[in-house]
């Protein structure tokens, strides 16, 4: 039986929503984040972290290689029953929600930053849900060609910054391993929330044209998030003395301001307006899981009706709360625990139990 | 075959079949008022009965001499060839006695010739332009193949100029149109269905493919749309475009209507599927994604490193067409910390004595190139210089010295104009229009986050939307990088071995590698 026929995507669009997904929230800042927690030793966390990532795909594939036709939900109510499922379902749906919730919160505050400083946060929120609409509405087919027009159009940014190599100060890396491993480790869960989004496998794997490339288009977004980050966080600390890079909330950004082309001025403005892409791309995928779950928790066939309610509702909530930047530092860091706990030890513990699970009822079968 | 029998037989039989028909009542009189009668006179009582206002139909009644048959021929005037009626089937008719052991048929020097027995059949044939020969004493009438309706010269196509195209068009009669393609593609893979829409004047449809190369499910597809079509009459291909198209509310054109021969062949072998319409100029190409608008016939006469940097120039050009207003509202009105500063301070000092926001100048001056451009489509050529004369006053010198617009206003919209302009295609040029109106709208009101979430809009609609089934947005995304060959460059025409995903086409191989290698012999 194959349910999702209909809506199969290529490898290559695989790649690219996960891309997308992974390379949006904490990108801009990873680089201060990292120091404050391990100084300049801090792009070696980002290579431990895709280790890591690369190793929690693996075992997600494995679980869904239990099942190829279903998604998370689907698995768990065949191995654990209906109720189950629907559980995990809503749980998943809540998570994807909040990361969704988490990016474009932060989407909002640095157009409010950089772009719009005047404009009420709630007309923002209701802008970027119309593409979110147009575009979730039609299903994951379009979400994957959408993912391969952003990443085509986002190439060019990491350019610009080969601009700010000139006045790079390489010593600034030196020693390595100022501290020992401690501090490396220590910044392990802050690179986390750049790598965190690979859970998509828990709906994607079904979707994916053949499956037997899940591993390879996993590992390939994720090197290639892991190389841009290793990028701009290099370029970074070499360019930032390592007691300013600390200083800066987005480092990623604030670079920028240096490079100065004769024809366009503040190129900062230029690149965050880009970047939005980037976001849209993040934030119109986690949504669509989102309300994929719920409607298949309630068996419903169509996601446009909860897509639907689940707009109208991000734009009302804004109108009465919209987080400050503190507040969506503490967003982010409460979405990190939970995608630290979603991404990386549900699927460990998931394929411990189904493990054992065909272990004792093979047993009582045989 | 046309068959001589003695005439009492003929009356016998029909009498006979009239008392059959009596007994079957309502089926017998509706099939004995559809089929035609044995006697003169009555058919041609029936036809001014079925034709009752139409003073361009003529009936000449005459003897036919080889056989001293009582006839009557029935056609439209200015529908049918008057020379071929006169020469090739009256003069036959009433002056020719014809050779001695020829008993059947008329020697008439006219094409096909068909028998018909209903008047539902006649009424048709008679209005594509066939003159009908009654005899007396036969239950058959004969369709005579004289049609010649008034007809263009065939011209260069207007719309679609070019430089090393063939510089014949398309005209208004369909099997002139079938003939100019079949002159291309002399083979019998080109295989042609017939489609009849419209119930008021039952227009011919002809769906032209290659027979090995198209892929049934999208003709199949076509083929169902089209058959399901009621409407009155289908008067152009535009029309049929629109009620056929996937998305009816998207501003962008999802087939391409093009009125140049060559360019419809060169479709063709790529694996699409022509749409004639009998009575149209303009043929109807599907299925076609984004990038198709943005060729030109041209691109692979001229040399390809040329004709690769003009079609990148019209992609470029696109999207200033697109976003160039909106970027100047934006950047004037929103970000204006992104000019350089010594542009900046003279955009001011200009902008300083425009009592207008930018988005209002934006319009007026916008609104007044569509207006102009509007004008000079439609107007003959010789007033049509005065727009010339009149627009260079409105969008320049004057204008500005009035104070209405600044300067920098009057360069943004020529610059769109002239981008605009590069467009190959007529469709898309139109809805690049309705998008820089809705974009500047966008920027009017969020700056550069509105041209970004108008072109995240925009993304999003391209991509999802499909022409017969096959995705609009390929070769982008859908990504398919081997179609890139003929997408934003043209590579060498070696390099284009297979045909474009896109078009679906069941056998991909288009040409070997013809190009000599290595060094001369």
């Amino acid at each position: 039986m194959k349910k999702y026929e209909f809506n199969e995507i290529t490898l290559l669009q695989f790649i690219c929503i996960n891309l997308g997904i992974q390379v949006s929230v904490g990108a801009l800042s990873l680089p201060q984040r990292l120091a404050l927690k391990a100084s300049t030793d801090g792009w070696m966390a980002i290579i431990l972290m895709w280790a890591i990532t690369i190793a929690a795909s693996w075992i997600i594939i494995q679980i869904m290689k239990k099942y190829p036709d279903g998604t998370l939900p689907d698995l768990l109510s065949r191995y654990l029953g209906k109720w189950v499922g629907k559980a995990v379902a809503l749980a998943a749906a809540l998570y994807f929600l909040y990361y969704a919730y988490v990016v474009i919160v932060s989407t909002i505050l640095y157009t409010k930053q950089w772009l719009l400083p005047r404009t009420p946060g709630e007309i923002i929120m209701l802008l970027f849900l119309i593409p979110a609409y147009a575009i979730a509405s039609k299903g994951l087919r379009v979400i994957g060609r959408y993912a391969e027009v952003v990443i085509l159009l986002s190439g060019w940014m990491l350019v610009i910054y080969m601009e700010s190599f000139r006045d790079a100060y390489w010593l600034h890396l030196r020693p390595f391993f100022k501290e020992g491993w401690y501090p490396v480790i220590a910044a392990l869960p802050e690179a986390s929330l750049s790598f965190i989004g690979f859970a998509s496998l828990f709906i994607l794997y079904p979707f994916l044209q053949n499956k037997q490339q899940a591993f390879i288009g996993i590992t390939v977004s994720s090197t290639l998030s892991m190389l841009v980050y290793l990028f701009t966080t290099i370029i970074c600390f070499v360019y930032f003395s390592p007691d300013q890079i600390m200083q800066y909330n987005d480092p990623v950004v604030t670079i920028l301001k240096v490079i100065k082309f004769r024809f366009v001025d503040r190129i900062e403005v230029l690149f965050i307006s880009f970047y939005l892409f980037m976001f849209s791309l993040s934030w119109i995928t986690t949504i669509y899981f989102s309300v994929f779950c719920t409607s298949w928790a309630l068996g419903k066939q169509d996601h446009r009706g909860h897509l639907r309610i689940l707009l109208f509702g991000a734009v009302a909530g804004t109108y009465f709360f919209m987080p400050t930047e503190q507040q969506k530092n503490q967003l982010e860091d409460l979405l990190m625990q939970i995608g630290i706990g979603f991404e990386y030890a549900f699927p460990v513990c998931l394929l411990i139990y189904l493990w054992l699970h065909e272990r004792v009822l093979g047993r009582i079968k045989r | 075959m046309v068959n001589l029998c003695k005439g009492d037989v003929m009356r016998f039989l029909d009498k006979f079949s009239r008392r059959k028909y009596s007994s079957a009542r309502e089926e017998g009189r509706q099939a004995d008022q559809d089929s035609i009668s044995t006697r003169l006179p009555q058919n041609i009582e029936q036809l001014h009965n079925l034709f009752p206002e139409a003073p361009d139909l003529i009936i000449r009644e005459f003897t036919i001499k080889k056989t001293g048959e009582l006839a009557a021929l029935a056609y439209f005037k200015g529908l049918s060839d008057k020379n071929a009626i006169n020469t090739s089937v009256l003069r036959p008719l009433q002056f020719e006695i014809g050779h001695d052991n020829q008993d059947e048929g008329f020697a008439l020097s006219v094409g096909p010739i068909q028998s018909l027995n209903t008047w539902s059949d006649i009424e048709a044939s008679i209005f594509s332009g066939e003159s009908i020969l009654f005899v007396d004493g036969r239950l058959e009438a004969y369709a005579l193949d004289t049609r010649g309706w008034p007809q263009r010269a065939i011209g260069e196509p207007q719309t679609e100029s070019s430089l090393r195209g063939a510089h014949q068009g398309f005209v208004e009669t369909g099997a002139q149109n079938i003939a100019m393609i079949r002159r291309y593609i002399s083979n019998r893979e080109l295989k042609i269905k017939e489609l009849k829409a419209g119930r008021r004047g039952a227009t011919k449809i002809s769906l032209l493919y290659p027979g090995d190369v198209a892929h049934p499910e999208v003709l199949k597809e076509l083929e169902d749309r089209i058959s399901q079509l009621d409407v009155d009459v289908i008067i152009n291909t535009g029309e049929l475009a629109e009620l056929i198209e996937d998305n009816p509310y998207s501003p962008f054109p999802q087939f391409i209507l093009t009125e140049r021969p060559d360019a419809a062949a060169s479709q063709l072998l790529q694996g699409r599927i022509v749409v004639i319409v009998d009575r149209s100029p303009s043929v109807l190409v599907a299925p076609a994604g984004f990038t198709a608008f943005f060729q030109s016939i041209d691109d692979y006469s001229t040399r390809w490193l040329i004709s690769s940097f003009i079609r990148l120039l019209r992609f470029l050009a696109f999207f200033i067409a697109i976003l160039l207003p909106g970027l100047y509202i934006a950047l004037i009105s929103f970000n204006y910390e992104l000019i350089p500063i010594k542009l900046f301070l003279t955009i001011g000092d200009f902008r300083g004595r425009v009592p207008f926001p930018p988005f209002v100048e934006a319009i007026i001056m916008e609104i007044t190139l569509e207006m102009m451009r509007e004008a000079g489509v439609r107007l003959p050529a010789p007033i049509g210089q005065t727009i010339g004369i009149v627009g260079g006053i409105v969008v320049g010198e004057a204008i500005v010295q009035a104070g209405v617009i600044n300067n920098i206003m009057v360069i943004v919209v020529a610059f769109t104009a002239i981008a605009s302009f590069i467009l190959p295609n007529y469709d898309m040029v139109a809805s690049v229009r309705i998008i820089r109106f809705l974009m500047m709208i966008a920027a009017s009101m969020f700056g550069i986050v509105g041209i970004v979430v108008g072109m995240m809009i925009l993304i999003g609609h391209i991509i999802s939307l499909e022409s017969l089934g096959t995705p609009y947005g390929s070769p982008i995304a859908p990504f398919r990088l081997s179609d890139w060959k003929d997408a934003f460059v043209r590579l060498p025409l070696w390099n284009m071995k297979t045909r474009p995903i896109s078009a679906r086409a069941i056998q991909s191989k288009r040409q070997g590698s013809s190009r000599p290698k290595g060094d001369g012999k």
